[in-house]
């Protein structure tokens, strides 16, 4: 077993975790989406060391990178566009004065 | 230890360490400069596993978003510079237990799958790209052209939302 990929997926598990916490413990929805970020580039991290010492002549996984960089853009550029509404409205971007969210 | 293992580690250790800085600082200047070297640092991983070009896109790509995001967070942010220390935190032990449980589940994974045989040869940085370039415009490139149209979707949506409604005037 290689030394390389355990290490390379630890890293990995190590930000998903953070972003998991992140995520879950923040009351601010630009901080949410910087732990949506961690859990994205942990996946990230994945990836790249799935394709490096398993598949290196499977470009598919490079290519599911790029996807993946896609949604955290896209993530990004939604997160921002509903913050913005959400501040013109409300003054504020705090999650925990959201309530009338809740179903 | 092989040089590899060693820049994996430290690379990593710092992609995780400034991941948690980026909770643990009550600036959010800080927090937003902590999560670009973390994804800076990630992007450098990449170079150690040689993956040349998805590693500088991932540098390039995450320095560009991560100052539009601190630009962001000190609009937004009632305390931007973290004076005042404010608390922006809640359900702190369940978070912790999630985020705790996310981890160790992960890592045995990591470490008890069994993950096969491990690849020695890998194509060079130049034939990555070839091959890689082969593959967005061959097989897979309605999923690519698939991502970019979902970009424009999500740039129209976004500053749909974000524009502000314009009041109509009552007619005479």
């Amino acid at each position: 077993m290689s030394m390389e990929l355990i290490v390379a997926l630890s890293m990995g598990a190590a930000l998903f975790g953070t972003g998991v916490y992140g995520a879950l413990s923040q009351t601010n929805l630009v901080m949410i989406m910087m732990g949506i970020e961690l859990i994205l580039a942990a996946a990230l991290v994945n990836l790249v060391a799935f394709w490096r010492y398993l598949h290196p002549d499977a470009m598919e996984a490079q290519m599911f990178l790029l996807i993946v960089m896609t949604v955290m853009a896209v993530e990004m550029a939604v997160g921002f566009g509903v913050a913005i509404a959400r501040f013109r409205s409300r003054g504020s971007v705090e999650m925990e004065e959201a309530q009338e969210l809740k179903g | 230890m092989s040089l590899q293992v060693f820049f994996l580690l430290v690379f990593g250790g710092a992609a995780v360490w400034f991941g948690i800085v980026v909770f643990l600082t009550h600036s959010m200047v800080r927090s937003a400069l902590a999560l670009l070297f973390s994804q800076t640092a990630i992007g450098a991983m990449f170079l150690v596993m040689q993956a040349e070009f998805l590693g500088v896109l991932q540098i390039m790509m995450m320095a560009t978003e991560m100052s539009i995001m601190a630009i962001f967070m000190v609009m937004f942010m009632m305390d931007p510079g973290g004076l005042g220390e404010m608390d922006m935190k809640h359900q702190r032990k369940t978070s912790l237990a999630a985020g705790l449980v996310a981890f160790f589940g992960a890592l045995a994974v990591a470490v008890f799958a069994d993950w096969g045989p491990v690849a020695t040869d890998i194509p060079d940085a130049g034939e990555q790209v070839r091959l890689l370039g082969f593959e967005l415009l061959g097989r897979s490139m309605l999923i690519f052209e698939s991502a970019g149209l979902t970009i424009l979707t999500a740039m129209i949506a976004a500053t749909a939302v974000a524009v502000q409604a314009r009041e109509r005037k009552p007619k005479p």
